[in-house]
């Protein structure tokens, strides 16, 4: 019996019947029962993704199912890794809702209604199907079901902010487009190919001319890349990520995102297999200005649900960094290059899936705890909720990409590809490598900055508002989904031994010009076709070491009395008020002024004097707002123009019936007589 | 079994000898400025006071800024047990590159940092932002500094690059080692708080960086604390010294090399930090804002070195 | 092009460390305000120059190159910023205090004018690849590092010095792509650069005079409105 058709069956099963009961079940249980299905639905897509990457091939073709082409579904082992991190991340977002979505929380979110939680299902279940669709018709329809899900679940409060309507029509637009773009492409290469199942496209690639096959790569590239939210395509994902619900935002940032990197590498090498040096150029230039201008934009956030939001714009951007370097040694014809990078873009895809979930989440949590999200407002919450803080911490290491971090290992291996990568040959290599390396250095930088602000002045220090004073610790089930991934945030972290060799028939069936990355030891994650090594479990037990010599050594030398608590001191100042401590906004102060040129701050001093004399200063004002910058040059003039076409579109209705249907009327004439001239 | 005995005598020379280098470039700034200065030993007669003070934690602190310097103090050992200081065959070679010492690094700057935060007081979090922000600056130059080392020698590893420089004693003169170095210079200088980029020496809150961080911390902790940055620098300097010139360093393990090893480490790290300690003389402190200027310079000749490396080679 | 694959390798890397110096010091160029340490630094670069035709000499025992490298030492680091000094204003600001693009901006953009260099001079390099030719970027980006002195410097001695440095680089090349520029050619050109140093000289004090500053932007006031 193949497991990954057992797993893909039950987790669509599992879907379905979680969708089903939603409708009929009463509201007390629903979170339950919903929460407990699709969580069960994620799981078995997980054994399924694991399957496929084992090697275990699941061909299903139901050709009545739909029209043009049928339903078709193809597990490979490229496939089956995004099906598991979709499952993975569909597991801890479940558990999490029972307790976030349940009519007893806080506030009464409203989440337990109907509408939302059938929805809920029906998206994990599109995003389990995307990465096995084996034709342009079964690709698209799943596309456009998770899209249309999604959209939904991000709506589901729109009542209670504003900010959520409008977030949800900047992201109908975008993925519509988006969907559009991938449409044209896919559309393009079909009428190339003998049929529209994936493995006749293969075939076909090899007589495209190089003008049809760039232009189907960078058409797809667009629809992937805005659901990738790369740069400039990323403005609907700041926004649409935070309002989201929070379970919902992980399944969006961590799976969904995931899901245009699949496109990309999917349509990319193994459909179109390799194709052009300038692709993948192009592609890792996306990536190193996606990364950072997202972690710039993360670093200046104080909401901390749009700082996470940016954060998955850089990530995506390291991701692409290594498939464009991927494609770059491939389309060179280096294969161990090739292989490596790829490996390195795969594993930080699934790194990121890991810490992301679990960060969301957290911030899910104090969101309920609090009803903020505004850093400037939290604050001690280390006392008030001791389980959230130490996973949102763990979390935040493994996105720092500092040592004992899941990011560091897969950043170690991109870097090894992008080093090696220079003696890959030609001028091409020697000056995109090391713009590279520099981009992701300061990418990793600016992460550092950006997450000690998200966990130090979001957690630690003294509550900045009274919302953050009187926190209390969330459920057992949000704990427990957080556990579960913080679980494997330490997991990746410490053993990458495992994974990276399981990653070889993944990059293998990326296509035939990669070479799988040759990694061995158990405990060393040692290269093998170019000098490199690491090994975080050591480090882990060495530090582990180090810090206990560290205390053994105090107990012996150091004074032996108990810690006492004291005052603090504070240069003598009086007691402290909390609104002494750094803020969120002034923490990121002077990356912002570094950045001044790239960010465009607007800022407003008011100074208002004492109506006396103009020499006494009676109050100042200071206002400062980072906007994205890239919105406002790209998209507002663009929206400028659209407007102004709609206002010009309005004098051709004024609402006389007779008029709307003279318009076809006429329309039909004229293509009528236009057939006829031209006859 | 020779190779942990190496690593292990690594930690103790570090760990003996910093405190005594810190003492040294105060004494040498000391008489420079004309006053007699309290002795080389200064140092480590003050951790020795602090330890034996009573351990205070602040209230409203948590167990960050409890851990804090003993993540410090762990990162900078597990750094001293690694790299190639004595002989260039460490048995831990392959479990830490040059990439995984430097993020180890940061990791420790990092920690103190949130401790930083975690006082709540306004110092701390002026501290905290102005290191993250000088940390996330001079990153890319580490990197790329990195980059243009290992693109010779073809591998990142730590020990790999000290050969080759052994094997090849011209490469020390060719412009990739000397622009490199340079990059790898200033980061260090901003790495660990030296003037121009922050003046050790200071407590005046317009300027203070590091100093800011550990302003709460008392006793055994900011012994801790003092002793591990004292260590971060001789690391640091250990490392520039040994990455362009590895001379001295034992290839072959026996008490002799060992022990000229230890003797060339010490001489080197001394006269760099002699030079470092005379330059601050003449230094002045330069403007937060001016600071990304000096890292986007070093960043350049880093990524000099890198073309060099590629172009020259 | 005499047989350069005698090279020993000492004097390759006496050759590229001469390259290093000089691509350094117009970067210097570029980090520093101070005007007066500017002029030092391009005095600086003037006797790396000296030093890749030096080593050129030394290696070919031509006795002409040993001339040149005299030559070169006097007029460019001891003549020429001489001259500069001298035109640089007595009492008026010794600072280019706010460039047109700001000193990190300029520095990446450096950053990017090397890579620029390198990438644009394969071919000269693929023609005949020797350690001689490789170092020919070097020349290349000084070039544009002194073009990009012109465009964004303000005061008029960081000007010249701008001018200073593309001709430098144009020399550079020069001794590296051919390794034997004629002396009479060299004596023509350098004399050509004095004099236009002399002009801008004049024109400098002259406009110290009129205006009380060196700032260049001043100049749009004499267009007609």
């Amino acid at each position: 019996m193949n497991p990954a058709a057992v797993g893909l069956g039950l987790s669509l099963g599992a879907a379905a019947v979680a969708s089903v009961t939603a409708l009929v079940c009463p509201d007390r249980v629903r979170p339950l029962l919903v929460g407990l299905l699709a969580a069960v639905s994620g799981a078995a897509g997980v054994v399924a993704g694991v399957a496929g990457m084992a090697g275990h091939r699941l061909a299903v073709t139901l050709p009545d199912l739909l029209p043009l082409f049928g339903i078709r579904l193809v597990l490979d082992p490229l496939g089956g890794l995004f099906m598991a991190a979709v499952g993975g991340v569909a597991v801890a977002a479940a558990v999490f809702g029972i307790g976030y979505t349940s009519p007893q929380g806080r506030g009464g979110s409203g989440l337990h209604r109907r509408a939302f939680q059938v929805v809920y299902p029906l998206f994990v279940a599109a995003m389990l199907l995307v990465p096995a669709a084996a034709s342009i018709g079964t690709f698209l329809v799943c596309w456009e079901l998770m899209a249309v899900t999604s959209l939904l679940l991000v709506l589901a409060e729109h009542r209670r902010r504003p900010a959520v309507a409008q977030a949800g029509l900047w992201y109908a637009v975008m993925t519509h487009l988006g969907m559009v773009a991938i449409l044209v492409g896919l559309v393009l290469f079909a009428a190339h190919a003998p049929g529209g199942s994936f493995a006749a496209l293969r075939d076909a690639a090899g007589e495209l001319s190089p003008l049809v096959r760039g232009v189907v790569f960078v058409a797809t590239l667009i629809g992937f890349a805005s659901k990738s939210g790369v740069v400039p395509l990323h403005v609907w994902l700041p926004r649409a990520h935070p309002e989201a619900p929070s379970h919902v935002s992980a399944l969006m940032s961590a799976a969904m995102v995931n899901l245009g990197v699949y496109g990309i590498v999917r349509v990319g090498f193994d459909l179109l297999g390799v194709g052009s040096r300038w692709w993948w150029v192009l592609v890792l230039t996306l990536g190193a200005v996606s990364a950072v201008y997202g972690i710039l934009q993360a670093a200046m956030s104080t909401d901390l649900k749009r700082l996470l939001g940016y954060s998955t714009t850089e990530n995506m951007g390291l991701v692409l960094v290594g498939v464009g370097a991927a494609g770059m040694f491939a389309a060179a014809g280096n294969q161990v290059l090739a292989g490596l990078a790829m490996a390195a873009a795969l594993l930080h895809v699934v790194n990121h899936a890991a810490f992301k979930t679990l960060l969301f989440l957290s911030a899910g949590s104090v969101l309920h705890a609090t009803g903020t999200r505004d850093l400037d407002e939290l604050g001690g919450l280390r006392a008030r909720m001791p389980a959230t803080t130490l996973l949102f911490g763990l979390g935040a290491l493994a996105a720092s990409a500092l040592p004992l971090g899941a990011a560091f290992v897969s950043e170690w291996l991109l870097l090894q590809g992008l080093i090696h990568g220079v003696a890959a040959g030609g001028v091409a290599f020697a000056v995109t490598m090391p713009v590279a390396v520099a981009a992701v250095a300061l990418t990793a930088g600016l992460a550092v900055a950006s997450f000690v602000k998200a966990f130090g002045v979001g957690f630690l220090a003294r509550p900045r508002s009274a919302a953050a004073e009187n926190a209390t610790e969330s459920g057992p089930t949000m704990i427990g989904a957080m556990g579960l991934a913080g679980a494997a945030c330490v997991a990746l972290a410490l053993a990458p031994t495992v994974l990276v060799p399981a990653l070889a028939p993944v990059v293998g069936a990326a296509g035939p010009l990669l070479d799988s990355p040759a990694a061995q030891g158990a405990l060393t994650l040692r290269l093998v076709a170019v000098a490199g090594s690491l090994s975080p479990l050591l480090l882990a037990a060495a530090l582990l070491v180090a810090a206990l010599a560290v205390v053994l050594l105090l107990r012996f030398v150091a004074d032996r009395r108990t810690r006492r608590q004291a005052r603090l001191w504070d240069c003598g100042a009086g007691p402290l008020s909390a609104r002494m401590e750094y803020t969120a906004t002034s923490f990121a102060e002077p990356l912002q002024r570094v950045f001044d040129d790239v960010l465009a701050p607007e800022l407003d001093v008011d100074v208002t004097h004492v109506q006396e004399s103009r020499y006494l200063v009676d109050s100042v004002e200071y206002r400062a707002r980072v906007p994205d910058r890239i919105e406002r040059r790209l998209y507002q003039p663009v929206l400028r123009l659209v407007d102004a076409w709609g206002q010009a579109g309005r004098g051709l209705a004024n609402g006389s019936v007779h008029r709307y249907l003279g318009y076809g009327f006429y329309t039909l004439v004229g293509l009528l007589v236009l057939l006829a001239v031209t006859r | 079994m020779t190779g942990v005995l190496v690593a292990a005598l690594q930690v103790v020379v570090v760990a003996g000898g910093s405190p005594l280098l810190v003492g040294a470039m105060r004494q040498v700034r000391a008489r420079l400025e004309g006053r007699a200065g309290p002795g080389v030993a200064q140092p480590w007669r003050d951790l020795r006071k602090l330890l034996r003070k009573e351990p205070l934690t602040p209230r409203g602190t948590t167990e960050v800024f409890r851990l804090a310097p003993v993540l410090l103090m762990a990162t900078t050992l597990v750094v001293a047990a690694v790299v190639p200081f004595l002989t260039n065959a460490t048995p831990l070679g392959p479990v830490a590159d040059l990439f995984a010492v430097v993020a180890l690094l940061s990791l420790g700057a990092v920690a103190l940092a949130l401790a930083g935060i975690d006082t709540g007081t306004a110092f701390g979090g002026m501290g905290a932002s102005r290191e993250v922000t000088i940390i996330a600056l001079v990153e890319p130059t580490l990197l790329v500094a990195i980059f243009a080392l290992s693109v010779r020698v073809g591998s990142t590893n730590l020990g790999d690059i000290v050969t080759s420089t052994l094997h090849d004693p011209a490469l020390v003169i060719s412009p990739v080692s000397l622009l490199a170095a340079l990059a790898f210079a200033v980061a260090i200088i901003a790495e660990t708080g030296r003037l121009p980029v922050d003046n050790p020496a200071t407590h005046l809150e317009l300027t203070m960086v590091h100093e800011a961080m550990v302003l709460e911390y008392a006793g055994p902790d900011l012994a801790l604390v003092e002793w591990a940055s004292a260590m971060r620098l001789a690391v640091f300097l250990g490392l520039l010294a040994n990455l362009f010139a590895p001379w001295g360093i034992a290839s072959l393990a026996g008490p002799l090399p060992v022990a000229v090893a230890v003797a060339a480490l010490a001489g080197k790290v001394a006269v760099l930090g002699l030079a470092l300690a005379v330059g601050e003389v003449f230094m002045a402190k330069l403007r937060l804002f001016r600071v990304p200027e000096l890292l986007a310079g070093s960043f350049l000749l880093a990524l000099l070195a890198v073309a060099a490396s590629y172009f020259l080679a | 092009m005499t047989d350069t694959a005698a090279l020993s390798s000492l004097s390759v890397q006496l050759l590229y460390l001469s390259c290093g110096a000089f691509l350094l010091a117009a970067v210097v160029v570029l980090w520093r305000r101070q005007l007066a340490a500017i002029v030092r630094v391009f005095a600086l670069q003037g006797v790396a120059l000296a030093g890749i035709v030096a080593v050129l000499a030394v290696e070919q025992r031509s006795l002409e190159l040993a001339l040149l490298a005299v030559g070169v030492l006097a007029l460019r680091a001891i003549g020429l910023p001489w001259l500069v000094r001298r035109a640089m204003p007595a009492a008026g600001p010794a600072r280019e205090t706010s460039p047109l693009v700001n000193v990190a901006a300029s520095l990446l953009a450096a950053a990017v004018l090397t890579l620029l260099a390198y990438a644009v001079a394969q071919p000269l390099i693929t023609l005949s690849p020797s350690p001689v030719t490789r170092a020919v970027p070097v020349g290349l980006t000084v070039v544009l590092v002194g073009f990009f002195v012109l465009i964004t410097r303000r005061r008029a001695v960081s000007q010249v010095i701008g001018f200073l440095l593309i001709d430098n680089g144009i020399t550079a090349a020069a001794f590296l792509t051919t390794a034997e520029v004629p002396l009479i050619v060299e004596l023509g050109v350098s004399l050509d650069v004095l004099f236009a140093v002399l002009v801008l000289q004049v024109l400098t004090t002259r406009m110290q005079a009129a205006f009380g500053d060196t700032d260049l932007d001043d100049l749009t006031e004499l267009r007609d409105t």
